[in-house]
């Protein structure tokens, strides 16, 4: 060796060392890329250099990188099968270095090379490899014919193998970095999952998390309850394209038959995965529509992953990643993270479902325990299967003495109960029957209602034991109503048609006594009406009271100066005010019960004597008291004249009687109006009614 | 005959109707008054009214029927009352008659001759069974 050559072989060493260094220092496998393609393929004096590996299946090899050469040349070998007849894959089979020092040489050796035409000189390929397996192949080639001398050849062989172990280092930092990255993604999902029971949010969360981290689309598909499909959420990093895929969606819903995608992994509960989305699948699906195509070619769709939701043997949802214009095509490691976060979804929504159900059974058991209607369930062979709370308390039947029993036995009428009760069809209105039922001794009025069903018959219990009595109570006042009026309407017409008798003459005192009762009769007539009315709307509550301030006395003093017109000479009506305070109330309401209980008293003083109203200061009320010195009323009396048609003997009184409705409407009134009427009497000495309201 | 009735009104209908066919009236304002004339005046009938206070004319008809001295006197209720029940009532409590208020008062003195004869032809039975009320008004 000359010292020239001497010189020249420490400087390629020296260069190689340098190599050597910066492929050390290269963390990511791009870096190494970097490292032995420029400053690697320098120091090796060739003028351009590629990296090729092994495929996952063994089948190919891959172009990883290239720097130097023709890039529209390059791009047919971007794969190629490691049988080949080439260089590399002759490398990556055996393992062993290819030196070829001139175009000639090459052509004789691969004669495919030769019909490319491909320009060239010298040319090495040298196999990497880690502990003995070979991943990959480097090429350099040389713009000059070169003879490739042991030394040569030495040293391209341990840039070969210093290349290998960094970029094998640096592919397993980079396949770390991306586990460890997924796992960080799987715990932020899962989190996100644990966050809420309400699936529909935290999948749309889910959605937007796997973009743009994970795929350039994600959406989120549901099946109905009808097996229809429906899009719980859609993600993109740009809202503009996020609100466009959702008209899309809408303009051309998903064909629930399509032999692939979203509605084939619904379809079948199994996964998707397109590497590449070929074009005749892209072409299947678009049709003829060419809009369709023009918006699908913009998007750019390179890559697909569906994934079922499954849980329990059942397909609830789908998840799909796009790649498209950003992300990089995916890859298997991409599925099978995208197959955990499905299992880990699939599960969430299972939990919440199964959260939902229980809640709703619980609810179910809740409103059936508080409802206030007996709800009772008898399976086809006549057993009790459910008796709620409000059935034991209608049949005083416990729960647990019911239950699992033949209805016939726990309640002995059961069928007498229910034998006339029609069974309806579920959905078909209720058609309850109001039927009595003795328990205890009590007797209750029960509505009933039933369902039958495949396993049985509900019944639904309803005690309107209350709302009979308040419908009696009603059909009773229509019924006293009527008696009411049927004796002054006998009173009118019978006068009119012994009036009108040509057969018989009557005295002039009959005639004018059948005039007068026919003028007292009608005025009491329309009285009751009026009455009848009032009271009506004070059963309804819809008496409207206009409350001012008032002086009660001012009142009491109107109601004296009418009065006076129309009672009889033996009536000395009196007014007796002592400092009454000012009162909020309804005016004219105050004033017709004082008129009232003005005329009663008048009314209930045959032998005459002192009607009079005291107005006074109470206790931070009025008090009107109106006191007569007339028959008064028996002890046993006293409260039942307030009660509806109660009428106090009414022979006694003067000509006309009463509604049996003035007591009651003037106590209502007042209670109304915050106040209350009492009464306190000496039977033979006279009464005093006394009205107290409250002060302003 | 007597007329009993709480309202002044109707006692003097009946009284000036049954008088222009030359009946006799007697009138009673309350239920015990009335059980005192019937006894002490023997009518032929007595026309009762059913809602009076304190002794009501059920119980009227009741202790009537329950006296040696005037179970013989023919009921014939004169009352508001209208419904099927208190017909029953009437019915049971042997009344011959049952006129529902209102009611023709120039009709009521054939009724009552028209009943007083059947009573008196031993129909008695019969009137009561089919207890009727005058023609419509």
């Amino acid at each position: 060796m000359s010292t020239t050559q001497a010189h020249d072989a420490a400087d390629r060493a020296r260069r190689l060392q340098r190599v050597a260094e910066l492929l050390a220092e290269a963390v990511t496998p791009q870096e190494v890329l970097d490292a032995i393609l420029t400053d690697g393929v320098r120091a090796a004096e060739a003028h351009a250099g590629a990296i090729g590996v092994l495929s996952g299946d063994g089948e190919r090899v891959e172009l990883l990188a290239q720097r130097g050469y023709d890039p529209e040349m390059m791009s047919s070998w971007a794969t190629f099968p490691v049988d080949a007849q080439l260089p590399m894959s002759e490398v990556v089979r055996t393992g062993e270095p290819v030196f070829i020092s001139s175009l000639a040489e090459r052509n004789r050796i691969y004669p495919d090379l030769a019909h490319l035409g491909q320009q060239g000189h010298a040319l090495v390929v040298l196999p990497l490899a880690v502990e003995g397996a070979v991943f990959g192949g480097l090429s350099l080639s040389f713009d000059r014919d070169v003879e490739f001398e042991e030394e040569r050849r030495e040293l391209k062989m341990a840039f070969a193998r210093q290349a290998a172990q960094a970029l094998a280092r640096s592919r397993l930092y980079a396949a770390e970095q991306a586990m460890r990255e997924r796992m960080t993604f799987l715990a932020e999902a899962s989190e996100l999952l644990a966050s809420s029971l309400d699936y529909n949010r935290t999948l749309a969360g889910l959605a937007h998390l796997c973009v743009p981290r994970l795929a350039d689309w994600c959406a989120v598909d549901m099946l109905g309850p009808n097996g229809e499909i429906q899009r719980l959420a859609v993600a993109h990093e740009d809202p503009e394209k996020v609100r466009w895929a959702h008209e899309l969606q809408e303009r051309y819903p998903p064909d629930p038959d399509a032999p692939f995608g979203v509605s084939n992994v619904l379809r079948t509960g199994e996964p998707e995965f397109l590497p590449t989305i070929p074009q005749e699948l892209l072409d299947l699906a678009l049709g003829d529509d060419d809009e369709l195509r023009q918006i699908v070619d913009e998007l750019g769709l390179t890559s697909m992953i569906a994934v079922p939701l499954n849980a329990r043997g059942k397909t609830l949802g789908a998840l799909s990643l796009i790649a498209a214009d950003v992300h990089e095509p995916f890859t298997s490691a991409d599925f099978e993270l995208a197959l955990e976060l499905a299992r880990r979804a699939a599960v969430a929504v299972d939990n919440a479902l199964l959260y939902r159900e229980a809640e709703r059974r619980a609810n179910a058991a809740r409103a059936l325990a508080y409802v206030a209607d007996g709800v009772v369930l008898i399976d086809r062979d006549g057993i009790v299967r459910h008796w709620n709370p409000a059935a034991a308390s209608i049949t005083s039947v416990a729960e647990e003495d019911a239950l699992d029993r033949p209805v016939a036995e726990v309640v002995p009428a059961w069928e007498a109960l229910t034998t006339h009760v029609p069974l309806v069809a579920p959905g078909a209105p209720a058609r309850p029957v109001t039927v009595p039922i003795v328990i205890d001794g009590d007797e209750r009025w029960v509505a009933v209602s039933g369902v039958a069903f495949e396993q049985g018959t509900v019944y639904a219990l309803q005690d309107v034991t209350e709302e009979r009595a308040l419908e009696k109570t009603r059909s009773d006042f229509v019924t006293t109503a009527s008696h009411e009026l049927r004796t002054p309407l006998a009173a009118v017409y019978g006068a009119i048609r012994t009036l009108r008798r040509a057969d018989v003459e009557l005295s002039e005192e009959d005639e004018t006594q059948f005039l007068e009762m026919i003028e007292a009769e009608a005025t009491r007539l329309a009285r009751i009406v009026e009455q009848i009315l009032l009271a009506g709307q004070l059963d309804a509550d819809a008496v409207e009271l206009h409350v001012t301030e008032c002086d009660p006395s001012e009142i009491a003093a109107g109601v004296i100066e009418s009065a006076q017109v129309h009672v009889p000479e033996t009536i000395s009506l009196a007014l007796d005010v002592d400092g009454a305070p000012k009162i909020s109330c309804d005016e004219n309401k105050l004033r017709q019960v004082l008129v009232n209980l003005v005329d009663n008293a008048v009314k209930y003083s045959p032998g005459g004597g002192r009607v009079e109203l005291r107005v006074r200061n109470g206790l931070g009320s009025c008090v009107i008291d109106v006191v007569d010195e007339g028959l008064g009323i028996p002890p046993g009396e006293r409260e039942r004249i307030f009660e509806k048609f109660y009428r106090l003997d009414p022979q006694q009184t003067h000509g006309v009687g009463g509604s049996g409705l003035g007591l009651y409407i003037c106590r209502e009134l007042v209670e109304r109006m915050e106040g209350r009427l009492s009464v306190e009497s000496e039977p033979g000495r006279g009464s005093r009614f006394t009205l107290e309201l409250p002060a302003r | 005959m007597l007329v009993v009735d709480d309202e002044r009104s109707i006692r003097l209908l009946c009284r000036v109707n049954l008088s222009a066919s030359g009946i006799d009236v007697l009138e009673a304002e309350n239920g015990t008054k009335a059980l005192e004339l019937a006894r002490r005046e023997r009518p032929d009938l007595v026309l009762l009214d059913v809602m009076m206070p304190d002794v009501d004319g059920w119980t009227v008809a009741r202790e009537l029927a329950e006296d040696d001295r005037t179970r013989e006197i023919p009921v014939v209720f004169l009352t508001a009352r209208a419904e099927a029940a208190d017909k029953r009532m009437g019915q049971q409590l042997g009344g011959v008659g049952y006129v529902v208020k209102p009611f023709d008062p120039v009709t009521i003195a054939d009724f009552v001759e028209g009943v007083i004869e059947r009573v008196e032809r031993g129909e008695r039975e019969q009137l009561t069974r089919g207890i009727s009320s005058p023609p419509d008004r």
